[in-house]
């Protein structure tokens, strides 16, 4: 069951100085399965925290329609916000100058719960969080990671079917940034929950989530399970190792047969690094290579990492013979 | 049961702010407390000994008046501009009982935790210069009540402002003369009465005061006046905050960008 169904959404905002309209979000679709983990990737200014902002009722769309639990969040905004809860980007979501318990004890108060209702998970979310002992401080006393830890336990502590985590790890130094995917991990093997995480790094989505939706300029350039997309990818990276450099004919063969290709002669050994669109294309390599007789040394396929997929298909390189919708606009 | 523990954890927050501003609180309490003061003092020294005790009540109810009025209805404001720009409004806006719910708590806790300080400070101040003030709380308190009925729908008006244009300190600061003009200016128009917040309540209590009103001295048409007065700016507050809210959402204005 889709406990999350857009469809057709689009918003455009309109610069306040200017006047100048930015088109943020470009009539996207997606739906997600209850108990799922979906990452939402995209660049700077993709337009992943205006979907954030209009999947938990702070923004009205221009257009489309969003489905939480089968309530309709435009209809009925506020019925919707039961089954969700989120944390927007930045640290400031929070009161300074409450403690960390007296921020859990007031949100959990402004959705109707007293103290004593929440007090247990309360004490549970701060061992899981790591902020036992931190419990009395003022927020602003905290660092940045602890903040954003805290912004986490205020969502989870509404037990919300749905949780949105918009960049959770932005700005958090390595280690930190480690703890909060460590605790994130974590989370997610409940099974009922459904969380969406929004994210520029590659790292944190691929280490979390099962599926990803890239956005890019406003739209969906890939809906994918993030294991197929890596197969996807994989196959089609080579390096290959030549006995013998390559004539500038072949190099211009090369250059205009492959979109991705790197040649390297001033090694020991040419180096050959090339990525495929087709897998015939592989005999269109050969070929170009047996003009001139090239030895073959050594062929290896080459392991592509997440990022490298992610820069892939937001630059638009990605394929026809694939699952992927990419629209060709975006090359 | 979850309103009251919206209202307990609301007031609490308030309460647990009003004490680590201790610095602030205490010039608040103090400030307060000097004003009684000088209005007893004051009046005894310029006024008409005739008159005197009247002028001293007719004065500080008006000051009391204007006080809440300020508290609520300016207070509101400075606190959603600096909740829309440090984030956390939009943590509120996510709230699934509405924004308007939450802020109906802080004002119904800003109103209690001020009414208290208030009649305790006029209590000390009595004490201190050792004038007794003959307040018929009986007949004051019901009017009192509606009066706050109507600061309350106000608040809302500069609460949806707020939303709508963000940075107004210089509408607050212009705001806080106006309410002066209504809680110290007499206004006898039945129309007056009717469409300016306060004016009413305040007249009814000066009759009170002045010319020795009971409650059941008033006709219906003052009560429906009164009544009429919290109505309509319950009514408009209300809705004029949804709207602001609603734009707000359109055109992503819960937060800074
Ligand atoms: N309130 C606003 N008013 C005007 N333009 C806005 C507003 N919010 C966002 N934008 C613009 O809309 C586009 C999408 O912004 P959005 O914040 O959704 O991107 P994002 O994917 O979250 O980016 P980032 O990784 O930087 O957080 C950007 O071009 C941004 O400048
Ligand atoms: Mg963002």
């Amino acid at each position: 069951m889709n406990i999350i169904e857009v469809s057709g959404l689009s918003k455009t905002y309109v610069k306040r100085k200017t006047k100048e309209p930015v088109k943020a979000v470009n009539d996207i679709s997606f739906s997600v399965r209850k108990g799922e983990i979906l990452g939402l990737l995209g660049p700077n200014g993709a337009g992943k925290t205006t979907t954030i902002k209009m999947l938990c009722g702070l923004l009205k769309p221009d257009q489309g329609s969003i489905l939480i639990n089968g309530v309709n969040n435009a209809k009925q905004r506020l019925q919707a916000l039961h089954h969700i809860s989120a944390v927007l980007e930045g640290n400031r979501n929070l009161y300074w100058r409450l403690t960390v318990r007296e921020n859990l004890e007031y949100f959990a108060g402004n959705r109707g719960f007293s103290r004593k209702q929440v007090a247990h998970r309360i004490d549970t979310l701060l061992v899981l969080f790591n902020l036992k002992e931190k419990e009395n401080e003022l927020v602003n006393r905290l660092s940045r990671g602890m903040q954003q830890k805290l912004a986490i336990a205020v969502a989870m502590l509404a037990e919300t079917e749905v949780i949105l985590l918009d960049e959770p790890t932005l700005g958090l130094d390595v280690e930190t940034s480690y703890e909060v995917r460590a605790i994130l991990k974590e989370i997610v093997k409940d099974e009922d929950r459904t969380i969406i995480i929004t994210s520029h790094d590659m790292a944190v989505i691929q280490e979390v989530c099962q599926r990803t939706i890239i956005i890019n300029h406003g739209k969906v350039v890939a809906d994918e399970e993030i294991s197929n997309l890596m197969r996807l990818f994989d196959v089609r990276a080579y390096t290959v190792t030549l006995g013998a450099e390559l004539t500038p004919a072949q190099q211009a063969l090369l250059e205009s047969e492959f979109i991705t290709y790197d040649y390297q002669a001033d090694l020991i050994q040419p180096l050959l690094s090339i990525e495929l669109t087709h897998a015939e294309q592989l005999y269109q390599l050969f070929d170009i290579l047996k003009r001139n007789e090239t030895p073959v040394e050594q062929i290896d396929r080459r392991t592509i990492n997440f990022e490298e997929v992610f820069i892939k298909i937001v630059k638009g390189e990605a394929v026809d013979e694939t699952s992927l919708s990419i629209s060709s606009e975006l090359a | 049961m979850k309103l009251v523990y919206q209202f307990q954890a609301n007031l609490r927050k308030q309460a647990i702010q009003m004490k680590r501003y201790a610095p602030n609180t205490i010039a608040m309490v103090l400030t307060v407390y000097i004003i009684f003061i000088s209005i007893f003092a004051g009046i005894q020294l310029i006024g008409n000994p005739e008159t005197q005790a009247v002028t001293i009540q007719y004065t500080i109810i008006n000051y009391i008046f204007w006080y809440l009025a300020m508290m609520l209805v300016n207070g509101i404001g400075y606190q959603i501009m600096s909740e829309t720009s440090e984030g956390t409004f939009e943590q509120l806006g996510m709230t699934p009982s509405g924004i308007w719910r939450i802020l109906s708590m802080r004002l119904l806790g800003e109103w209690v935790l001020h009414s208290i300080m208030v009649v305790l400070l006029l209590f000390l101040s009595m004490l201190t210069t050792g004038q007794w003030l003959n307040i018929d709380i009986i007949a004051i308190l019901p009017i009192f009540l509606i009066t706050s009925l109507s600061m309350y729908g106000l608040s809302f008006v500069i609460a949806g402002l707020t939303i709508v244009f963000k940075q107004i300190q210089a509408l607050l600061q212009i705001f806080q003369f106006v309410l002066a003009g209504l809680a110290f200016v007499s206004l006898s128009s039945i129309y007056y009465q009717l469409f300016l917040p306060i004016t009413k309540g305040i007249a009814m209590i000066r009759a009170i005061m002045i010319d020795g009103y009971q409650i059941t001295d008033f006709s219906t048409m003052d009560f429906t006046l009164l009544i009429g007065n919290a109505l309509i700016y319950i009514i408009i507050g209300l809705s004029m905050y949804l709207c602001c809210e609603s734009y707000a959402m359109k055109k992503g204005l819960l937060a800074h960008y």
